[in-house]
C-alpha cells in the first residue's frame, strides 16, 4: 500500500491530448474516484497509473518510488477491468493463483493465500468453476480477489460495475467500499456514474477534457462546485445570474434580475456570477431569507417528491423539489425562498 | 412446438408466421452429401470386397484379397508413411508461418486488416495448377531459386522431384487457410486479458504463452485439421512438384484405379487410407482436447 502522486502527467493520442498536465495526489489508504463524462481522460489516467500506457510527459510515483517508465508487471498494481478480464481457460482457483505463480511463490503459500482471499470474497466452493459458469457478481468478485491476492501497492478499478444490473450494482458499491476499507488499500476508481462516485469515494476527482476540474469530498464537490461545469455535472442545479455587489459577514451580496440575494462563495466583488441553488434547497413559503415570487408552470410526481418548474421574475426558470405533502397546483403564484448557506456563487467567466 | 402454435393461431383466427424447424436449413447440404458422397463411398466400400477378374472391373463375389494385398505390401506402407509425414510437416510449417501472420492480422486496425486480408486471400484467385507450374519454374534447374543457389554456393540444387519441393508448394497453398482460422480465434481474445496478465506480473512473452496461445487453440485446431486433411489428400501439387518421383497415397490410388485398372484394390487402398487418416485425426484431437478442456465445461 502506498500513496500515488501524479505530476504534470500528459498523454496525447495523435493530436488529441487525452490527459494534459495532470497533478493529483492520492493519499495512502484513500479511495479516489476519477469521475467525468466519456472521453474526459479518466480511463487513460488509470492506464497511465497502471503502466498500460506510457505518458508523453510527467511522472507517476507510488510513495517515493518513481514508476513512470516501469512496465505493468513491475509496478505491483492490482487492476479490475470493466470486462473483468478473467482468463476463460482457467478455473476460479487458477485465475486467482496466476499472479502468485508469476511471482514464483511456493505451492504452500499459493494454497494458503488463494484460499484466504476466496474466503474473503465468499467464493469458497466455486474454485473449480470456469468464469463462464459464474454470475456477473461472482465474476466481479473473482476479479477483485485476483487483484487483491497480490497485496498490490494500489488497486485500480476501471468502471468495474458497468456490466452489472442496477440492483446488483447498488449492492456491489457498498461491498467494494467495505472491502477496500478492510484491506486498507489505496484505490483509484474510474466511473462516469456520479451516484457511484458519491457512495464510494473519500474524494472525487472530477475530470473534463483531460484536465482536473476539482478534487474534494463528495460533499465539497456538491456544495461548493468550483465552476458552472462542475455544478452542472454533479446533480441538478438552478443558476441565477447576477453581479457581486458586496460582501457582508463572509457572505456575498449578489444583485440579480430577480432581486438581491445573499449567498456563499469565493468570488471577488464586482464579478459576474451564477448562484447555484440545488432544487431541494428551494422552499415554498417565506421560511428563508432569500425570497422571490414566481408562478408554478408544471408539476411532476416522482414518488418521494414533487418536481416543480417555477417561472420567476425576469424569465428565470427554477426547478423546485419539494415534499409531496404540500401539493401546489400549476398556474398558482408562489413565493420561493432559500438559505444563504445553500446558495453558492461561482464565477460566470470560469467555465 | 411450431405445430402447436400454428393450431392455436388457426383457432384464434390469427395468421401466425409459419415456423419451420431449423434442421431444414441443413437439408440441402445433407441431400447433396448423400447423393454425391455417402452413396459413392458406400459403393467404393462394396467394391473393395469384390473380386478383380482378368478382364473387366469386378465380379460380384466377396473376397478379402484386396485388403490382404493393400495391407501386406510393404511398398504401400512406405507410401502411406511418406504421405502422412509430408502432410504433417506441411501442417507444422504452415502453422509456424501462419500464426504470426494471423496475430498481426488480428491486431491491425479494421481498414488495414481488410487490405491485409485481401492480400492474404489473393493467391486463391489463381488455380492451384497454375501456382504449381509457377513453383516448377521457380524451383527448376534454371529457376530463380537455383540460379541464386548456384551464385552463392556454386553447385546445383535438385528441388523438383523431391519431397522438399512438394512441401514448399503445399505450404504456399495452405497458409491462407491456416491464417484465417487462427485469426478468427485471436480476434475473439479480449485485449484486456493480456493486460490483466501483465498487471499480475507476466512478461509479454509469458502472457502470450499462458493466455493468448491457449485461447487461440480452437483456431489452431481448426486450421491444422483443415490443412492436414487437405495436404494428406493433395494430388496436383505432389504430381507437379514431385515430378512423379515422389509417390503419395492419392497418386498411388489413382494409378491403381486408372493405370492398373484395378478398381477393387484401389477401393481397398482408399478405405485403408481413409481409416488411417481418421485414426491419426482422432489421436490428434484427443491430445488437443486435454489442452482445451475449458471449452467444454
Amino acid at each position: 500500500m502506498s500513496s500515488i502522486t501524479l505530476r504534470g502527467l500528459t498523454k496525447r493520442f495523435g493530436s488529441v491530448a487525452a490527459v494534459s498536465s495532470l497533478d493529483l495526489e492520492i493519499r495512502e489508504g484513500e479511495l479516489v474516484t476519477l469521475l467525468g463524462p466519456s472521453g474526459c481522460g479518466k480511463t487513460t489516467t488509470l492506464r497511465l497509473i497502471a503502466g498500460l500506457e506510457l505518458p508523453d510527459a510527467g511522472e507517476v510515483l507510488f510513495g517515493d518510488r518513481p514508476v513512470t517508465r516501469l512496465p505493468p508487471e513491475r509496478r505491483n498494481v492490482g487492476i479490475v477491468f470493466q470486462s473483468y478480464a478473467l482468463f476463460p481457460h482457467m478455473t476460479v482457483w487458477q485465475n486467482v493463483a496466476f499472479g502468485l505463480e508469476m511471482r514464483r511463490e511456493s505451492p504452500r503459500v499459493i494454497r494458503e493465500r488463494v484460499g484466504a482471499i476466496l474466503e474473503r470474497v465468499q467464493l469458497r466452493g466455486l474454485e473449480q468453476r470456469y468464469p463462464h459458469q459464474l454470475s456477473g457478481g461472482q465474476q466481479q468478485r473473482v476479479a477483485l480477489a485476483r487483484a487483491l491476492v497480490m497485496n498490490p501497492a494500489v488497486l485500480l478499478l476501471d468502471e468495474p460495475l458497468a456490466n452489472l444490473d442496477a440492483k446488483l450494482r447498488e449492492d456491489m458499491r457498498f461491498y467494494i467500499r467495505q472491502l477496500q476499507r478492510d484491506v486498507g488499500i489505496t484505490a483509484v476508481y474510474v466511473t462516469h456514474d456520479q451516484a457511484e462516485a458519491m457512495v464510494l469515494a473519500d474524494r472525487i476527482a472530477l475530470m473534463r477534457d483531460g484536465c482536473l476540474q476539482q478534487i474534494g469530498s463528495p460533499e465539497e464537490i456538491y456544495r461548493q462546485p468550483r465552476n458552472v461545469w462542475v455544478a452542472e455535472f454533479i446533480g441538478l442545479s438552478n443558476f441565477i445570474p447576477g453581479t457581486v455587489a458586496g460582501s457582508r459577514d463572509g457572505q456575498l451580496v449578489v444583485r440579480t434580475a430577480a432581486g438581491t440575494f445573499t449567498c456563499t462563495g469565493r468570488v471577488e466583488v464586482g464579478r459576474e456570477v451564477l448562484i447555484c441553488v440545488r432544487p431541494e434547497a428551494l422552499h415554498f413559503g417565506e421560511s428563508h431569507p432569500n425570497r422571490l415570487r414566481g408562478t408554478v408552470r408544471e408539476r411532476v410526481f416522482l414518488g418521494n417528491l414533487f418536481d416543480y418548474r417555477v417561472e420567476g421574475p425576469g424569465g428565470l426558470h427554477l426547478r423546485v423539489q419539494a415534499d409531496p405533502s404540500q401539493a401546489l397546483p400549476p398556474g398558482g403564484n408562489v413565493t420561493v425562498s432559500f438559505d444563504p448557506s445553500a446558495a453558492w456563487a461561482v464565477d460566470a467567466g470560469e467555465v | 412446438m411450431g405445430g402447436l402454435q400454428e393450431t392455436w393461431a388457426g383457432r384464434a383466427g390469427v395468421s401466425a408466421p409459419v415456423r419451420l424447424p431449423t434442421w431444414l436449413l441443413i437439408a440441402p447440404t445433407l441431400v447433396l452429401l448423400a447423393v454425391f458422397f455417402f452413396v459413392p463411398y458406400l459403393n467404393v466400400l462394396r467394391m473393395s470386397f469384390l473380386v478383380k477378374p482378368p478382364v473387366g472391373p469386378y465380379l460380384p463375389e466377396f473376397t478379402l484379397t484386396n485388403y490382404a494385398r493393400a495391407l501386406l505390401d510393404p511398398f504401400h506402407w512406405r507410401v502411406m508413411y511418406r504421405t502422412f509425414w509430408l502432410a504433417g510437416l506441411t501442417t507444422a510449417l504452415t502453422l509456424v508461418i501462419a500464426y504470426p501472420l494471423a496475430y498481426h492480422l488480428s491486431c491491425a486496425p479494421p481498414r488495414r486488416r481488410r487490405w491485409l486480408l485481401m492480400l492474404l486471400l489473393s493467391p486463391l484467385l489463381v488455380s492451384v495448377v497454375v501456382r504449381g507450374f509457377a513453383w516448377m519454374i521457380l524451383l527448376g534447374r534454371v529457376g530463380l531459386v537455383n540460379l541464386a543457389v548456384q551464385r552463392l554456393a556454386g553447385h546445383e540444387l535438385v528441388l523438383i522431384g523431391t519431397p522438399t519441393a512438394i512441401v514448399i508448394g503445399l505450404v504456399h497453398v495452405y497458409v491462407p487457410f491456416m491464417a484465417l482460422a487462427i485469426a478468427g480465434a485471436l480476434q475473439n481474445i479480449h485485449p484486456d486479458l493480456v493486460q490483466a496478465a501483465r498487471s499480475l506480473g507476466a512478461t509479454p512473452w509469458v502472457a502470450f504463452w499462458r493466455v493468448v496461445w491457449p485461447l487461440s487453440l480452437p483456431g489452431v485446431q481448426a486450421g491444422t485439421l483443415l490443412v492436414f486433411v487437405l495436404a494428406v489428400s493433395s494430388y496436383v501439387i505432389p504430381i507437379l512438384l514431385g515430378a512423379s518421383n515422389v509417390l503419395v497415397m492419392p497418386m498411388l490410388i489413382v494409378q491403381t484405379l486408372l493405370d492398373a485398372f484395378n478398381w477393387p484394390l484401389g477401393s481397398a487402398l482408399s478405405m485403408v487410407f481413409f481409416g488411417l487418416t481418421a485414426a491419426v485425426i482422432a489421436l490428434y484431437l484427443r491430445l488437443l482436447a486435454r489442452a482445451m478442456r475449458w471449452t467444454r465445461a
